[in-house]
């Protein structure tokens, strides 16, 4: 344990001691420490350096199965204590919920090193390197003539040490680094105008891809948006690029996670065992992943972390589940308090090529907007662009649209997996192939 | 992390937007002995111990290397919540925000450095860190710090949630929670939340300016399930404002009518239908249809996106940007409203300033950088969600002025098309192309409002939107926002009337 640590670690065990003394049954104690640099270039010159330390700590008490939370950055003691006595108080005020509390003291098998979250090679490069690193991002895509204008570029480190003591005997703390990077550029003409972009997050500087590979996945995604149009209403058989496959599978995740369902705010409530999907369909969380962007040891309880597959060739084996939404739907927590970690959909085995080669009339899809999928329902509506698929082959990219549809209905309708997954974020997915999906654009000519 | 990965904005119309912040406060006494302090500097000097000579030298600090411009930002912000649900008071959250930000602008480059501890020592180093940002000779001499006065108190200080014992809360939160679920057998599920804040901010810079606010939030929301025959629907309501308890015996914003705000909603999308996409006429409601200008006109005109010429805007001051009908301004100087502010986050006092009139762009929101770049005076449009960020331009209270046409004769006008009743939120890209998620729609048949319409997506680009709006209500309603742009949320509102565009796209299914 680093000296951070355990310095972390007793300043979270006296608090711990302190609620105890003031009538707490169970107590827990979060603190995060980290050291962040951030740079951000616009036409070739600095725009902006940040350079920062900071603190934060987060309390939860019971009383008796009552419960109150509080957080801080000020993390003196009189504020601490004060904020224990609040809750404390605060808590007694609380309903009786039966299934409040800590979980037990599970046994932590990972290790930072195991998991190779810690590198001290990101704390170790020079500021100046961090900063030529984002030029160099903006020179190499304004190099190309189809590109007009930079929209900036950034390149941005951290380190976080995270504490987390318990009043059943958890104690456990694990640092983490983390480098980000990216670009972003404009192109089109006069109103119809096209803006993309692309980055990069490793927890290893040698793991983060060189500018030049960066940038040129910046630079085509703008420019095949170049001259973008509408296309008519119509519905046809829709892929999604690994962005996009993942952004489904995230509103899938809110789906199925554990407040929703016990709140019955889901149609996916009562399918625990059965078939949500066809068997194209198999998605898993591996937050021991080593060099996994999200991996951890433990989750924001305590609780050991464990590989999860929630849905296997379709079937949804598993809820998304923290301590307190287990013990409600009467299962044991799945180490996903603070939510999922390296979350993917398995890939199979065709090629993107191939799967837009099996379409006749479709949309390739690559961008969404808007706030437009109900976990209630499982209903899609959002903003939409992407490339029209004619004859196999790339049309013509379209914008402006809007897709449409049911989740139930896609997940049942899942015709191809691509063997694409590059799992180098947290929500992680290959190219995939649904039968239908309604697109809204130009009235019929 | 990078501008235009973060730069897509995101507002949220409904929800626990809020709850985010933290949030329940019960012994502040404790904290403040006889009652609350008085916004000013003094907090800070007697809570903190951090006296003006200390803000003067760490300012100096922050120039030591050349920078033109630094300025320190002082945060104490106190955040309380808490929610019902399961027909029990499930939990409560206190939060406590304490830091400074240090800034320091050297011609068009920013340093920014922060520290939640306010010893000497550790803001001097922030300071130094900031400073590093410029390289020049010049040396400054600082204008002795004076305190303004703020002109304006554009919120109810009186009886603050943040002072309120927790028991009057519980009683405002089951009041909506018995509203909610009381409404009808079919709400099988009901969750409200409270929640509050106080900021106290103290800004200082290099000109020699002190200012300081003591800004407080509140908002109560109801989130209301229905459930019928496999059918479900999930219906919201809230208020709330920079206000204080007696807020929530007006009429219009009890507990009572949010809960049963959500209900009546939740109910309604029981028998809702799918939309009928593609292009058609839309008549937006008045009641929540300020997501459209925040996205449309609002994000477009904020003057980041003008001086780094990435938004689609950015050329077009003194032109024409939509239909002649419109009228659009700025207001965060409308009493007691979420997004009013006294004096905004950069030290710039707030005044009612016009954004668009008869169809034109006539000014962009302006903060301090965007100002001295573009040449302009700063219009007091500078925010930032806390000490820890650096400020950028947002909105705070935007309007879009009534017109002549009576509402009823706006759907009237419409034979067939789609009218948008409350929202998901929205979000615009810097090139214009903007959505908003409807919850609840109606179909207009006719010129009547006939079956309820789930779940729609609109979709247009913002220029062409503005000049397809032809028709604009003599009503008037505000929605509550919370808005996210370069990962800093904002409390903001937007106002219209009823309105109608003539063309636009709808997502639905076919």
């Amino acid at each position: 344990m680093s000296a951070k640590s355990q310095n972390l670690t007793q300043l979270a065990e006296s608090l711990v001691n302190y609620g105890r003394k003031q009538g707490a049954t169970e107590i827990q104690v979060r603190i995060g420490e980290s050291r962040d640099f951030e740079a951000r270039v616009f036409n070739g010159s600095v725009e902006q350096l940040t350079e920062s330390g900071s603190r934060g700590l987060n309390l939860r008490v019971f009383v008796d199965g009552r419960k109150a939370n509080a957080s801080s950055s000020d993390l003196s003691e009189e504020t601490l204590h004060r904020l224990m006595d609040n809750a404390i108080a605060r808590a007694r005020m609380g309903g009786m919920d039966a299934f409040a509390g800590l979980p037990d003291a599970g046994r932590i098998e990972a290790s930072e090193a195991a998991l190779q979250m810690h590198d001290p090679a990101i704390l170790a490069m020079a500021p100046e390197k961090k900063i030529a690193f984002a030029r160099e991002l903006e020179r190499i895509g304004l190099a190309d003539k189809r590109v007009k204008k930079s929209a900036g570029s950034g390149f941005s480190t951290g380190e976080d040490t995270l504490v987390l003591v318990n009043s059943k005997g958890f104690s456990g703390s694990y640092r983490k680094t983390t480098v980000n990077c990216g670009v972003s550029f404009g192109a089109g003409e006069g109103d119809n105008l096209q803006e993309e972009g692309w980055y990069e997050s490793s927890t290893r500087l040698d793991r983060l891809p060189s500018p030049e590979a960066i940038a040129k996945i910046a630079v085509d995604r703008t420019v095949r948006m170049i001259g973008a149009r509408k296309v008519e209403t119509q519905n046809v058989p829709m892929v999604t690029d690994p962005q996009m496959s993942a952004r489904l599978m995230g509103f899938l995740a809110q789906c199925i996670g554990g407040a929703s369902v016990s709140r019955r705010q889901t149609f996916l409530a009562e399918k625990l065992g059965q078939r949500i999907g066809n068997d194209l369909v198999t998605l898993v969380d591996d937050p021991l992943m080593p060099g996994g962007i999200a991996s951890r040891p433990f989750d924001a309880e305590g609780v050991p972390s464990r590989r999860t597959a929630f849905v296997e060739k379709g079937v949804l084996k598993s809820f998304i589940l923290d301590t307190y939404y287990g013990r409600r739907l009467k299962m044991a927590s799945t180490g996903h308090a603070g939510g999922l970690t390296n979350f993917h959909w398995l890939p199979g085995t065709s090629t993107p090529e191939a799967i837009i080669k099996s379409i006749d009339s479709g949309l390739l899809l690559t961008g969404v907007m808007g706030q437009g999928t109900v976990p209630t329902t499982g209903d899609i509506s959002l903003g939409a662009s992407g490339l029209w698929i004619e004859k196999g082959a790339i049309a013509y990219p379209v914008a402006e649209i809007t897709i449409s549809g049911n989740l139930a209905d896609l997940l049942m309708n899942v015709e191809m997996v691509g063997n694409d997954l590059h799992p180098r974020r947290g929500m992680s997915a290959p190219t995939l192939k649904f039968k239908q999906i309604s697109v809204g654009g130009k009235a019929k000519a | 992390m990078t501008r235009g990965i973060d730069r897509r904005d995101f507002l949220k119309a409904t929800g626990t937007g809020l709850g985010v912040l933290g949030a329940s406060s019960l012994f502040h006494d404790q904290l403040f002995a006889g009652g609350l302090p008085a916004p000013g500097a003094g907090l800070f000097e007697s809570r903190f111990g951090v006296t003006q000579e200390m803000m003067a030298k760490v300012l100096s600090t922050a120039l030591a290397k050349g920078g033109d411009y630094a300025d320190l930002y002082f945060e104490y912000k106190i955040a309380n919540s808490v929610s019902m649900e399961d027909d029990i008071i499930k939990e409560s959250n206190e939060s406590v925000v304490l830091g400074v930000g240090i800034r320091v602008l050297a011609g068009k480059q920013t340093g920014f450095a922060f520290t939640s501890d306010l010893s000497l020592a550790k803001m001097q180093q922030a300071a130094l860190t900031a400073a590093a940002i410029a390289a020049s000779e010049r040396k400054h001499s600082l204008p002795p710090l004076k305190a303004i006065k703020l002109p304006g108190q554009y919120y109810v200080m009186a009886a603050p949630l943040a002072q309120a014992p927790l028991p009057d809360k519980i009683a405002l939160v089951k009041e909506a929670y018995a509203a909610a679920q009381g409404h009808d057998t079919r709400i099988k599920k009901v969750q409200v939340s409270l929640a509050d804040e106080l900021q106290y901010i103290t800004i200082v810079n290099s000109e020699g300016l002190l200012v300081s606010d003591a800004r407080p939030q509140v908002r109560l929301v109801a989130t209301a399930t229905a459930e019928e025959k496999g059918q479900r629907g999930t219906g919201n309501g809230n208020a709330g404002g920079r206000v204080g308890m007696a807020f929530y015996q007006q009429a219009g914003t009890t507990p009572k009518e949010i809960g049963t705000q959500a209900a009546q909603q939740a109910i309604l999308l029981l028998s809702a239908v799918d939309a009928v996409p593609g292009e058609q006429t839309i008549v937006l409601g008045k009641n929540q249809s300020g997501v459209m200008i925040h996205e449309a006109v609002g994000h477009p005109i904020e003057a980041d996106g003008a001086w780094h010429k990435t938004s689609i805007m950015w050329d077009r001051l003194g032109q024409m940007v939509a239909n002649p009908l419109v009228t659009i301004y700025e207001d965060p100087t409308i009493p007691h409203y979420r997004g009013s502010l006294n004096v905004d986050d950069e030290g710039t006092l707030t005044s009612k300033t016009m954004l668009v009139e008869k169809g034109r762009l006539v000014s962009f929101l302006h903060d301090r950088l965007s100002a001295r770049i573009m040449g302009v005076t700063p219009n007091g449009f500078g925010r930032r969600e806390s000490f820890n960020v650096p400020p950028i331009p947002r909105m705070a209270n935007t309007v879009l002025a009534p017109g002549e046409s009576d509402p009823e004769e706006i759907i009237r006008s419409v034979k067939k098309g789609f009218f948008a009743e409350s929202y998901f939120g929205g979000q615009v890209e810097s090139t214009g192309k903007f959505v908003f998620a409807v919850n609840l729609g109606f179909l207009i048949e006719d010129g009547k409002l006939t079956r309820p319409v789930k779940n729609a997506t609109l979709i247009g680009t913002n220029i062409q939107i503005m000049k397809e709006v032809d028709m604009i209500g003599k009503d008037l309603a505000f929605f509550l926002g919370t808005c996210g742009k370069d990962g800093q949320s904002a409390a903001v509102t937007a106002g219209t009337p009823t309105m109608r565009i003539r063309k636009m796209t709808v997502g639905g299914r076919a």
